[in-house]
């Protein structure tokens, strides 16, 4: 491979956005063109710079020259290096989905596809960085290119949800902001390998309030309860393969970095039981919710709450087991709640109000994206054989390991109300009477390639997990870690 | 290729053809159908290997697949049940659409069932039971009647007890480090007693849901009657079966050698009061389908009784009225579906009469009926013997009541049953009604012949039972081809008693014959002359109307009793609860950020014993 | 003295904070919000830049002035990130405002009580 270099997962997203509207100017179709070009090259190349990662030597770029600690660096690792491969694998689809999207004109997917790939390269950037103020840089770039995304179609209460998201995106920028500059007070520094190092010497009380900041700043990015509010309005109204990429990357990156800085670079007594408590609260609140919506998008909004809610409670045991099994959930979340969403984008595209009950019936005459629908609600509940069940079963398994029964229990319950609300849609979608006068929207043969995608992935996961499980693994590890990472990214540092 | 991957990939791959097939052409889709029907049992019979195994590991879990005796008994029923019934299938579905969808749940449903029976391990055995749950949630939802309130019902207990199993599963793997059944069998002695109750126990209630015990069976009647009937022959005949196979192996292997018989002896009265309770319904049902529904339940009850006693001779006895139940309840509800097929309803207020129109229909419905009321020529008959025997030889003599009076009252609709649909004065309204097509009657009458010859020959059922019941630990099962003996020493031959009744039933049936032509004339139930009290055309006079209402009226108070109430209005009040849970999102974006803020100082004003400063 | 002025900018900003925070929190006028959030900001760059001053240290710059002798620098990283902060918050009060706009021509207020479509 020529191109080695994991800046271009950043740098030529950033570029070519900018320069989006230019192409266009050259030559109209180029913008739909471009950004898949620049997607499936980044794909490309994640992919091949994660296969031929070598185990415990994460690649490490130093930007501008500047050896960490002082320069800011870019950190292609087991664990963040599978995200990127996901986020990738995942705006690559998106745009093979929204390709002709019939709802985006010329002058819209301009904007469309300038902004989608501003948002990848932030989640990108996110998960790759080793600095932390980097990290808060592109968070702030994701959520601005969100509220963009958002507020994209101009008829809807779109800017209703993208005020809400900016309301809250602001003030956990703000509280992020305020933990860095604590942080910066007591360490000195920004890399988040050195503060790993010295972050052992500050003062505890200190260390609690940075604790807190970083974890209602980042539980807001995350989708924790109660600082979830913005979530459901967002993805409800803004386009599909927006509330897709969310889904897949948005909610990817916070979590992301949640976990990098409790796991990485702060390491707090108690933050864990927190995290476990808020975790589930978040499903338990979630879940309660999506069970009465009216509203196809709103419920899968909530629903992706509650996973992400689940995936937080399986980081949160602090061991192997459970970071594994919530890799695999995050996996899981990714391709599946993508699947689901951009089904669902066609789906509702055919019906009057987006309610649930203008679906019956649409298993008859939209059968292939209901067919792609269900196909998501049996993998998202964890249906063997679907990809979902392996997830489910692994977190259960690091619940057991960690002894916490009623979690177990209470997981498990909240999982009936979840079938309840999938299998009532599923219901309606394929043995309900179809109401007169539907206008049915087919999808487009590129949707068709990108949903199709993504469910045999599922399913091929879902009947041989092992597929992946090596990766998560490896991913485990190294998040595990701490000294590992620490290590490579200060190669010189003797640690006592 | 090991044969058990093969069986299962046959069937898989049956599932695919019959799905695409159905879906090019309708033709085509019922070849592969019946192809598939054939070849799935041929194949079973002959060429898989039940000394077999096969194992692998995925995820880091060590799965093994692997017949025993015992699941192989239990496969025994879904080989022959479900080709049988796939091919009644074939007649019965005819002028059905979406047969595609049918078919494909259909077949995976077979291969979930196949796959639980030779699962080793629980990984597999949770896999393929969530195959056949949802592939049988499709069934029951097939005809689009009440989705919403009885396809969910399904789902909700299906996947409570699921989840109730995967809870068990990895407390298990939890403490045996291992997913292997064998493991945690032989571990089970040495776990605490409170592991032991609840991850047996836990078990328990995701197998006894599936066997639909009270009060777990709600879902049943609705289900079981919602479904088309091809599927429900299976439905209540194989599928119920599972939840049985796995109470059988909790039971005896785990709680009896554990010293707590007292869990089994819990079931054995949740069965007894199941079947009672479930019998009484089943009386006054006036849809066909329904009382079959009920019916089931309460069969079913008895062999959770006869496991749940954990006695040699009760398994036993469970066992064959297991195998027995699959083969009447198969036949019968094809037969109501018959019925439905050809007359256009099952409700017993309307229909009557159709023995004439309907022969074999009749024939197999009377075989039917008999072997499940226990009538002594047919099977049924031996089955409740022995399990009176094993209750009384345990001195349960208040559940030996309880189910005798569950049998008697079984008669009742029994009675009802043949009466309300065959019996009877025939209305006009079904002198268009003709016999159902071949392909439907030739897989009832079989089932019938199977019938007939449990009768005389009750041993080639038991041979499978007691070579099954080695693997739950009771070596050397003593059984004869047609002699039950009893723990006090009497001995029946069966083959007499079954020679005798039928001589005497033949010779009946000629006397009756005889002079029923000399005597009778035909006449409708619209051909009545009345003393004193006119009755209008439009008055129903169908002989099954209000058939017990005496014994209703009795009955009352048990019946007003509806658990099924309790259940709804759970429901309903957690629906209450979510939607109160849910304001509080709020929709405004400022309540949003001020529980941000309110959060950060709940967290600040705790840190200190969250995080210790 | 130094002491005051130090504390006294802590004060401002801290005062600054919670004076957006009251606004965001409290005002019901969507433009009062996107204020607030944006006296907020300047209340936690306040902070930034008061937190990386050194009591009598020059400007970080690598001048003739300084080279080879003993000089007390303020650190100059603070400062680089305010303004990267600065220009993030400009960004967002742009978006902010741009759909308030967008609110305000559906909506016919500014009312964020009002404005609320999306809800449970």
């Amino acid at each position: 491979m020529v191109i080695t270099d994991p800046v271009y997962f950043i740098a030529l997203p950033l570029l070519t956005a900018f320069l989006l509207p230019l192409f266009g100017k050259i030559y109209k179709p180029l913008i739909g063109i471009i950004p898949g070009l620049v997607f499936a090259f980044l794909a490309y190349i994640s992919f091949d710079l994660y296969l031929n990662l070598v185990p415990g030597k994460p690649i490490i770029i130093q930007m501008a020259g500047w050896a960490p600690p002082w320069g800011i660096n870019l950190v292609f690792s087991e664990f963040s290096g599978l995200i990127v491969t996901l986020i990738t694998f995942l705006a690559f689809l998106v745009w093979v989905y929204s390709y002709n999207f019939k709802k985006v004109g010329f002058d819209n997917s301009k904007k469309y596809f300038t902004l989608l790939m501003l948002m990848v390269a932030g989640s990108i950037g996110v998960v790759l960085t080793g600095d932390i103020f980097n990290m808060f840089v592109f968070l702030e770039i994701t959520a601005i290119y969100s509220y963009g995304l958002t507020a994209f179609y101009k008829g809807r209460d779109s800017a209703e949800a993208a005020f809400k998201y900016l309301l809250l995106g602001s003030l956990s920028s703000v509280f992020i902001l305020l933990a860095i500059l604590l942080l910066y007070k007591q360490v000195g520094t920004l890399n988040m390998a050195d503060i790993a190092v010295k972050a052992q010497s500050i003062d505890p009380k200190m260390k609690s309030i940075i604790a807190i900041l970083f974890f209602v700043g980042l539980g807001i990015e995350a989708e924790m309860f109660p600082m979830n509010g913005w979530v459901p309005d967002a993805y409800s109204q803004a386009p599909g393969p927006v509330a897709a990429s969310f889904a897949g990357m948005l909610a990817k990156s916070g979590i992301y970095a949640l976990i990098r800085v409790f796991y990485t670079v702060l390491e707090v007594k108690g933050v864990f039981d927190l995290l476990l408590i808020m975790g589930l609260l978040t499903i338990i609140f979630a879940e309660f919710s999506a069970m009465r919506q009216k509203h196809l998008r709103r419920m899968l909004a909530y629903s992706s709450i509650g996973q992400m809610g689940l995936i937080m409670v399986a980081f949160s045991f602090n061991t192997k087991a459970g970071i594994f099994a919530g890799l695999f959930l995050m996996f899981n979340h990714a391709i599946i709640k993508t699947l689901l969403f951009l089904s669902s984008g066609f789906l509702t595209y055919s019906t009057k109000q987006k309610k649930i009950r203008d679906l019956d019936g649409f298993g008859k005459i939209m059968p292939f994206t209901s067919l792609m629908f269900g196909l998501g609600a049996f993998a998202i509940v964890g249906l063997p054989p679907f990809s979902g069940f392996w997830g489910k079963l692994n977190m259960l398994v690091a619940t057991a390991d960690s002894n916490l029964y009623f979690v177990i229990a209470l997981i498990l319950l909240v999982a009936v109300v979840e079938i309840v609300y999938y299998f009532k849609v599923i219901g309606r979608l394929y043995f309900r009477q179809q109401h007169k006068d539907v206008e049915v929207h087919n999808p487009t043969w590129n949707a068709i390639l990108a949903m199709s995608i993504l469910a045999i992935v599922i399913i091929g996961v879902g009947i041989y997990p092992d597929l992946i499980t090596d990766y998560l693994t490896k991913a485990t590890n190294e998040l595990f870690d701490k000294a590992g990472y620490i290590h490579s990214v200060l190669p010189n540092l003797s640690l006592n | 290729m090991n044969s058990l991957v093969l069986l299962i990939l046959i069937i898989a791959g049956g599932a695919l053809l019959s799905y695409f097939g159905h879906k090019i052409n309708k033709i085509l889709g019922n070849i592969t159908v019946f192809a598939v029907a054939l070849i799935i049992p041929i194949y079973w019979f002959t060429q898989v290997d039940f000394t077999e195994t096969v194992s692998f590991t995925v995820s880091g879990f060590h799965m093994e697949l692997g017949y025993n005796m015992y699941g192989k008994l239990f496969s025994m029923i879904v080989m022959i049940l479900s080709p049988l019934a796939l091919i009644y299938a074939i007649g019965y579905m005819k002028d059905q659409k979406k047969l595609a969808t049918f078919y494909f749940s259909f077949l995976f449903s077979i291969l979930g069932m196949t796959g639980i029976l030779m699962s080793r391990d629980f990984v597999s055995l949770f896999i393929f039971w969530e195959i056949m749950t949802w592939s049988s949630y499709l069934l029951v939802i097939f005809l689009g009647k009440d989705v919403q309130k009885t396809g969910i019902k399904y789902m909700v207990f299906s996947a409570i007890g699921a989840y109730a199993m995967l809870m068990a599963i990895v407390i298990i793997y939890k403490n045996t480090g291992s997913m292997m059944l064998s493991d945690y069998f032989g571990s089970f002695a040495g776990f605490t007693l409170q592991t032991k109750l609840l991850t047996g126990i836990l078990l328990l209630l995701g197998f006894a849901v599936k066997s639909a015990v009270m009060p777990l069976h709600v879902w049943a009647p609705g289900a079981y009657s919602n479904t088309p009937m091809a599927y429900t022959s299976v439905f209540s005949g194989a599928l119920s079966k599972m939840g049985i196979y796995g109470l059988g192996f909790v039971v005896v292997n785990l709680f009896a050698q554990a010293n707590l018989e007292i869990v089994g002896y819990v079931l054995a009265w949740m069965g007894a009061i199941t079947a009672v309770l479930a019998t009484f319904s089943a009386v006054f049902q006036h849809d066909a389908k329904k009382l079959l529904a009920y019916s089931s339940i309460a069969q079913l009850g008895y062999i959770v009784t006869g496991i749940g006693i954990g006695t040699e001779l009760s398994i036993m006895a469970g066992l064959y009225l297991a195998v027995l139940h699959a083969a009447f309840k198969g036949v019968l509800f094809m037969v109501v579906g018959a019925v439905e097929r050809q007359a256009g309803t099952t409700d017993m207020n309307v229909v009557s009469g159709l023995a004439r129109k309907m022969p074999f229909t009749f024939f197999t419905a009377l075989i039917a009926i008999i072997a499940l009321a226990g009538i002594p020529p047919l099977g049924g008959f031996v089955g409740k013997w022995m399990l009176y025997e094993s209750l009384i030889n345990n001195s349960n003599f208040l559940m030996v009541i309880m189910i005798f009076l569950s049998s008697t009252a079984a008669f009742l609709y029994c009675f009802k049953f043949l009466f309300g649909l065959f019996l009877g004065q025939q209305e006009p309204e079904f002198d268009h009604v003709k016999e159902a097509s071949p392909v439907m009657i030739i897989p009832m009458l079989l089932l019938s012949v199977f019938l007939l010859v449990t009768g005389a020959y009750p041993g080639i059922v038991f041979k499978y039972v007691a070579e099954g019941m080695t693997n739950l630990g009771f070596h050397d099962v003593n059984w004869q081809m047609s002699v039950l003996t009893n723990a006090w020493g009497d001995s029946v031959n069966v083959q007499h008693v079954y020679l005798s009744v039928v001589v005497v039933f033949v010779a009946f049936l000629i006397f009756i014959t005889w002079r029923g032509y000399k005597h009778s004339t035909k006449i409708s139930t619209k051909d009545i002359s009345s003393s004193g009290e006119m009755i209008k055309p439009e008055d129903n006079m169908t002989y099954a109307m209000d058939f017990y209402k005496p014994f209703q009226r009795v009955l009352q108070p048990i019946l007003k009793w509806k658990i099924n109430k309790y259940y709804e209005d759970f429901g309903k009040g957690l629906e209450a609860l979510f939607d109160f849970m849910r304001r509080i999102y709020t929709g405004n974006g400022q309540t949003y950020a001020v529980y941000v803020i309110i959060f950060l100082a709940i967290l600040l004003i705790f840190s200190k014993s969250i995080f210790g400063y | 003295m130094q002491e005051f002025l130090t504390y006294s900018i802590y004060g401002t900003a801290f005062f600054l904070m919670l004076l957006g925070l009251y606004a965001v929190l409290m005002k019901k006028n969507l433009v009062k919000i996107v204020i607030g959030l944006t006296v907020l900001d300047s209340g936690l760059n306040l902070l930034f830049v008061a937190v990386g001053y050194i009591s009598g240290g020059t400007a970080p710059i690598f001048s003739p002035a300084v080279v080879g002798k003993h000089v007390i620098m303020t650190d100059p990283v603070p400062q680089a990130l305010v303004l990267t902060a600065i220009v993030i918050g400009f960004g967002v009060t742009a978006v902010a405002l741009a759909l308030v706009v967008r609110l305000y021509r559906k909506h016919n207020t500014t009312n964020i009580d009002e404005i609320k479509n999306l809800k449970w």
